[in-house]
């Protein structure tokens, strides 16, 4: 086991280590921002944010379980089935000043992925992926990652935590052997030091998740759920832009007679989404469908997993077009 | 804590008088949110109509909750609209969706939402709703726009060549995600079953790749043709910022120019594609 370190290295860090990466054929992905949002991008020709940003719009997640992938190919000739594996493998990636929190929401994804069997997709992509997180400066009235458990330099699922400073230089703590591989690409321009990481912003924990278990232990019927729901529109937007959020649907697309079978995120939000072949729908109303979101990360996952399956960086807060802050609900149920 | 404008307590007196007389069993509104948007409230009893506010804020078009079956089992609905959500509301009674009589509609005349004022807002020609049971507000002041300046948006698109054009929506509808935010937020997306959930056949694949997606925007915008009022709300909404109100705006603008006609205006006028007359020109028949 190597010793992992701290590391400082100057101004222009990020430009030097990407184009090393990039030279070696490895993804690079950093935060750009194009059209008013802020994603994970190859960045050619776009500007890499180094900081000053407060998240990306959709998480690292979508690097390691895309909103669609191809999980094979057929083709269908008289009663045979000719099956192939998608085109290519994963390449070599590395995410580039991700958040911490979604770092540390990759911690619950593996949980579920290697959970009964190994996930092929995801774990082959996990393992060819390192993650650099950029800690967080400051945060916003919608972070809550202290309250489940995490912080602004929260360290869990990062390879690298890089600590920013003003001058464009920063503080590498490095965590793991991909990370000692990470730093390595920038040679002697990363000096080992024994300089500490900055304070971290103040995050207010805003409820107890202890206190919400014991709540959802006795409360599956409720007439709070039909309250806090009747705002609901039913729509994904806040499970696709979650960083935990992981269900799925399989779905074939087919041209005659050959086609794929792709891999797409789904949302417990969907009425669609347990409907049965029958007509007969367990989740008939948005307040069962708003309830199963609740509990799934705030019970279900708990009992399974040991821990909350959400990590607090607040973009279900941010991204719900009619104010159904997870937040407030939560902070409702601390109350009772 | 913001002060409370006499629009907002003229608004509180008629939605506590509406549900102290019975003639409303809740009404909707909007309330105070920690975000940048109000967000929608629905109110059941008089002393809860306190919650109630109307400031740039409030964004959101509420007819959207008209159609909703958990909301409409809570008894007859009485709803906070600006004009540009009356539109909205005139296609659902022209569409049969709701009727007038179950409805009680509380108008605000409303100078614009947004700080700044959305686009929208700068040519809104339906600052005072009409046909209201009772409007609240002073009387507003007048678009600081041209109203004929309304298609700018989609004329400079429609400027560009052929092929930009092609690579700007590929582009843009590359990034959806399929979270069908827009579909659930449109007040005029009401079906019981979108074409999308449609599987045997599959109509429109699910998938959020480049085809799925343009069959999806395209499915949904030529539904809305001769319906879309404008509203905004699901570019408003999109969390990857695809600029859905264009798609919208070009239908409109095709309807207006063809038919003379421009959605919700009025409840009781008959549109393009469900209203049939002997001396209609069809110009959108090939």
């Amino acid at each position: 086991m190597a010793e992992f370190k701290t590391y400082q290295v100057a101004a222009g860090w990020l430009e030097s280590v990407a184009g090393a990466l990039r030279e070696a054929k490895v993804d690079v992905l950093v935060p750009c921002e194009e059209d008013g949002c802020v994603d994970l991008r190859s960045n050619q020709g776009l500007q890499a944010l180094p900081q000053g940003y407060l998240n990306t719009v959709l998480p690292v997640k979508r690097v390691l379980m895309p909103a669609s992938e191809v999980l094979l190919e057929y083709e269908r000739q008289s009663s045979d089935i000719t099956l192939a594996s998608p085109q290519e493998p994963a390449p070599e990636t590395v995410v580039i000043g991700c958040r911490p929190c979604d770092a540390a929401a990759l911690e619950m994804l593996d949980a579920v992925f290697e959970w009964d069997y190994e996930d092929v997709p995801y774990a082959e992509r996990r393992r060819r992926t390192t993650i650099v997180s950029f800690a967080c400066t400051e945060a916003h009235p919608t972070c809550f990652c202290t309250s489940v458990g995490g912080s602004p330099h929260n360290s869990a699922g990062s390879d690298v935590l890089v600590y920013s400073k003003s001058d464009g230089g920063a503080l590498m703590q490095v965590l793991t052997e991909k990370g000692a591989a990470f730093i390595g690409k920038l040679g002697p321009a990363a000096e080992p030091t024994d300089a500490g990481p900055p304070a971290p912003p103040d995050v207010p924990e805003k409820f107890d998740t202890k206190k919400i278990k014991a709540w959802l232990d006795e409360n599956f019927e409720s007439d709070f759920w039909v309250d806090v729901s009747l705002r609901c529109l039913g729509c994904g937007a806040c499970s696709y832009v979650c960083p935990t959020c992981h269900c799925f649907d399989i779905v074939d697309e087919s041209i005659w007679n050959r086609g794929q079978r792709r891999r797409n995120w789904d949302c417990c939000s969907f009425a669609l989404f347990t409907k049965h072949a029958s007509g007969h729908n367990p989740r008939p109303v948005q307040s069962a469908r708003c309830r199963q979101r609740v509990m799934h990360k705030f019970k279900y996952f708990p009992e399974r997993f040991g821990r909350v399956a959400c990590v607090g960086c607040g973009r279900c807060v941010r991204t719900c077009g009619v104010g159904q802050g997870l937040v407030s609900i939560l902070a409702a149920m601390d109350k009772k | 804590m913001t002060t409370v404008t006499s629009l907002t307590r003229s608004l509180r007196e008629a939605a506590a008088q509406a549900l102290t007389s019975g003639e409303a069993a809740v009404v909707i509104g909007y309330e105070l949110n920690d975000g940048e948007a109000a967000a929608p409230a629905f109110v059941r009893a008089p002393e809860d109509a306190e919650r109630l506010i109307f400031d740039e804020s409030c964004f959101g078009n509420l007819a959207v909750y008209l159609a909703k079956e958990e909301v409409r089992r809570l008894g007859k609905l009485a709803i906070v609209v600006k004009g540009c959500d009356l539109r909205a509301i005139n296609v659902l009674l022209r569409e049969n969706v709701v009727s007038r009589d179950d409805l009680l509609l509380i108008g605000v005349r409303c100078s614009g939402v947004g700080r700044p004022a959305l686009r929208k807002c700068s040519f809104c020609e339906v600052r005072d709703p009409e046909g209201c049971d009772t409007v609240v507000g002073d009387p507003p002041e007048p678009p600081p726009t041209d109203p004929g300046k309304r298609y700018a948006e989609i004329e400079a698109i429609e400027e560009l060549s052929m092929e930009e054009r092609w690579a700007y929506w590929q582009k843009q509808l590359g990034k959806c995600i399929r979270c069908y935010a827009c579909r659930q937020v449109c007040p005029l997306c009401y079906c019981k079953r979108c074409i999308v959930e449609k599987s045997t056949p599959q109509w429109v694949e699910t998938s959020p790749h480049l085809r799925g997606n343009i069959a999806w925007n395209i499915a949904r915008g030529l539904h809305l043709t001769g319906r879309c009022v404008s509203c905004g709300e699901c570019e408003r909404v999109c969390p990857m910022k695809i600029p859905l109100g264009s798609l919208g705006d070009k239908m409109a603008k095709l309807v207006d120019e063809w038919y003379g006609f421009r959605s919700g205006m009025s409840a009781d006028e008959k549109a393009p594609f469900t209203a049939w007359s002997p001396d209609d020109p069809e110009p959108g028949i090939l």
